[in-house]
C-alpha cells in the first residue's frame, strides 16, 4: 500500500500525543510530568473554575471574531481592486502578498520594535504629527497591546484570504457583467446582486479556514506579550503553553488542550459540511 | 473611466494596506543599518546618518547566526525530503489508483491538516521525550523536530500533490504500458519527470513552512547549539533588559530575505496549487 507510511506517521505523531493528553487530563500529575494517580474530573473542575481560563476563553472568541471579521472586511475590497486592470497591479499584488513569506515570530518581533515606546517608529511618527503628546506604552498595557495584536493578526491573514477570493472572482465569467450593464444595472447593483452571491462559497471557505488558523495562532501573542501584562492578553493556546511549560501544571494544561481540540473539530466539521454542500 | 484614473483610484484604495505592509520591512531595513547609538536616539530617522554595515558581522558573531542557519537548513531540508518521500506515493495512489476507502483517507487528510501542533504540544513533548535516542531521548534533538514537521506537513503535501497529479494526463503512462513498460517503469520514466514541477513547488512550500516554524522548535529544542533561526532571534528579545535592536533587525532581515525572495518569485505557482487544494 502506497499510503501506508503516511497513515503510520500521521497516526503516530498525532494519535499518540492525543492519547497522552487524554491520559494527563484524567490524572494527578506532578510539576515534572510524573503521573501520580487517577484524578477523575479534578483537572476539569480546576480549569472550569480558573478565572484566567474563563477570561482566555472569552478573549479567544473576541480574538477570532475580530481578526477573521477584519480580515474578510478588508480582503473583499482588496480582491475586487486587484481584479481590475490598472498600472502596477503586479507590484501591488506582490506587496500585499509579502507578509505571507515571513515567519509570524519574526513579524511579531519587528512590530514589537516598531511599537517600542521610546524609540519605535510608530510613537515617533504619531508625535511628529502631533497626535500624541507623550510616548504611549503600547505593549505594557493590555488595553493597547491586545488591539495591536489583533491588527497584526489581520495583516498577516490578508494574503491567504485575498488569494482564495481572487480564485473565486476569476471563476465568475465577465460576460454576465456585460449583460447586466446592457440591461441597465448600476455598478453597485451588479456588485450586490451578482458578485457577492457568487463569491459567497469562497467567502465561507475563507472564513472557516481563517477561523481555524487564527484560533491556533500562537506566535504573535506569545512573542509580543506572552499573555501578559497581568494575564490579560492570553488566548487559549498561549495559556495552554504557559500552563504546560512555565507554570508546571500539565494536568490542567491537558484539559485546556482538549477544549481547544473540541472547538477546532467543530470548526472542521462545519468546513467539511460546506465543502460537501458547495460540491 | 480611463485606465489612468482607474489606476489612481485603485492605488488610493490599496494605499493604507500597502503602507502597513511595507512598514515592518522599512523598519527592519532601516534599523539593521544603523549604529547602536543612532537606534537609541530621538527622534528616529528612516535613513541612517552613518551606514552601519558592520551590524551584520557583529550580529553573526553574537547570535551564532551561522550555526543557527545551518540548523534551520538541516531541519527544513530533512523535513521536506521526509515529507515528500512519504507524500509522493500516497498522492500517486490518490490520483491514479482505484482504491477502497479513498473518501475516508481524504477526510483523514483534511482533519489532520486542521490540527496545528500547538494543540497537542504537551503530548508531543512527552512522546518525543519518551523515545530513547542515543544516550538520552529524542527531546532536544533535531531529528525529533524533523519527524514532527514532516508529520504535520504531510496532509498538506499529499493534498497539493494529488491535485496537481490529477491534472497530468494518464494517456502517456498508458502508452508506455502498451509499449511493454512495467507499471513501475512507466511511473519512473514517464510520470515522475512530468510531476517534477509539482513536487518542487510542494517541496518549497514545505521548506518555507518548516523554516518559519516556531512553536514546535521552541518546545523541543533547548541546547543553544541546536536552535533554529526564529528561536535565536526571539531569544535576543525575550526577557532581556537591553536589546541590541540593530542586531536583532539585521538577524531578522538575513533570516527573512532569502525566503521572501523565493516565495515572491514562485507566488504564481503557489497560488494555483493552494486554490486547487483549498477550494476544489
Amino acid at each position: 500500500m502506497l499510503i501506508a507510511p503516511s497513515l503510520l506517521l500521521a497516526c503516530g505523531v498525532i494519535g499518540y500525543p492525543f492519547y497522552e493528553i487524554v491520559r494527563l487530563s484524567l490524572s494527578e500529575v506532578s510539576r515534572f510530568g510524573q503521573i501520580r494517580g487517577f484524578a477523575g474530573w479534578d483537572n476539569f473542575i480546576r480549569v472550569a473554575t480558573d478565572p484566567i481560563f474563563v477570561d482566555a476563553l472569552i478573549r479567544t472568541l473576541v480574538w477570532t471574531v475580530t481578526v477573521v471579521g477584519g480580515t474578510i472586511l478588508l480582503s473583499v475590497p482588496v480582491a475586487l481592486v486587484l481584479r481590475e486592470d490598472f498600472f502596477g497591479r503586479g507590484l501591488a499584488r506582490t506587496i500585499i502578498m509579502l507578509p505571507w513569506s515571513i515567519a509570524l515570530s519574526m513579524a511579531a518581533i519587528v512590530w514589537l520594535w516598531a511599537f517600542n515606546a521610546d524609540y519605535g517608529m510608530i510613537n515617533a511618527t504619531l508625535r511628529q504629527w502631533g497626535i500624541l503628546a507623550q510616548p504611549l506604552q503600547w505593549m505594557a498595557r493590555p488595553e493597547t497591546a491586545f488591539p495591536v495584536e489583533v491588527a497584526i493578526g489581520i495583516i498577516v491573514s490578508i494574503p491567504f484570504t485575498v488569494t482564495i477570493l481572487l480564485g473565486g472572482l476569476s471563476s465568475i465569467p465577465g460576460e454576465i457583467y456585460e449583460a447586466a450593464r446592457i440591461d441597465g444595472a448600476r455598478p453597485w447593483q451588479s456588485f450586490a446582486f451578482m458578485t457577492l452571491p457568487m463569491l459567497r462559497p469562497f467567502m465561507n471557505i475563507a472564513i472557516v479556514l481563517n477561523v481555524i488558523h487564527v484560533f491556533n495562532s500562537f506566535s504573535i501573542i506569545w512573542v509580543m506579550t506572552q499573555g501578559g501584562p497581568d494575564n490579560r492578553t492570553h488566548i487559549l493556546v498561549t495559556y495552554l503553553y504557559e500552563l504546560s511549560f512555565y507554570l508546571g501544571r500539565p494536568g490542567p494544561a491537558a484539559v485546556v488542550s482538549l477544549v481547544v481540540l473540541a472547538i477546532v473539530f467543530s470548526a472542521t466539521a462545519v468546513y467539511m459540511w460546506l465543502r460537501e454542500r458547495e460540491g | 473611466m480611463s485606465r489612468f484614473w482607474r489606476s489612481v483610484l485603485s492605488w488610493a484604495v490599496l494605499s493604507p494596506l500597502v503602507v502597513t505592509t511595507i512598514l515592518p520591512f522599512a523598519v527592519m531595513i532601516s534599523t539593521a543599518l544603523k549604529p547602536h547609538a543612532e537606534v537609541l536616539s530621538y527622534p528616529p530617522t528612516w535613513l541612517p546618518q552613518h551606514w552601519a554595515w558592520e551590524n551584520f558581522a557583529e550580529m553573526w558573531e553574537a547570535v551564532g547566526f551561522g550555526q543557527a542557519a545551518f540548523n534551520s537548513v538541516l531541519i527544513a531540508v530533512s523535513a521536506t525530503v521526509l515529507a515528500l518521500l512519504i507524500a509522493v506515493p500516497a498522492a500517486y495512489a490518490m490520483s491514479r489508483l482505484p482504491m477502497r476507502g479513498k473518501g475516508a483517507y481524504r477526510q483523514f487528510l483534511l482533519v489532520t491538516q486542521m490540527l496545528s501542533p500547538i494543540l497537542l504540544v504537551l503530548g508531543l513533548y512527552r512522546m518525543v521525550a519518551s523515545i530513547p535516542f542515543g544516550d538520552a531521548t529524542m527531546a532536544d534533538t533535531r531529528l525529533g523536530v524533523v519527524i514532527v514537521y514532516a508529520a504535520y506537513h504531510l496532509a498538506f503535501a499529499v493534498w497539493m500533490l494529488a491535485s496537481y497529479f490529477s491534472t497530468i494526463p494518464s494517456d502517456l503512462e498508458e502508452a508506455a504500458w502498451i509499449d511493454g513498460a512495467s507499471r513501475a517503469r512507466a511511473v519512473i520514466s514517464v510520470f515522475l519527470p512530468l510531476a517534477l514541477p509539482a513536487i518542487a513547488v510542494t517541496g518549497i512550500v514545505t521548506f518555507v513552512a518548516s523554516w518559519n516554524e516556531f512553536t514546535v522548535a521552541l518546545t523541543l529544542l533547548r541546547d543553544p547549539s541546536r536552535l533554529t533561526l526564529p528561536l535565536k532571534v526571539v531569544n535576543l528579545v525575550a526577557g532581556r533588559y537591553s536589546v541590541e535592536w540593530n542586531q536583532v533587525m539585521a538577524a531578522t532581515l538575513l533570516a527573512t530575505l532569502p525566503v521572501a525572495v523565493v516565495f515572491t518569485l514562485l507566488q504564481r505557482y503557489l497560488v494555483t496549487g493552494l486554490t486547487l487544494g483549498a477550494v476544489k
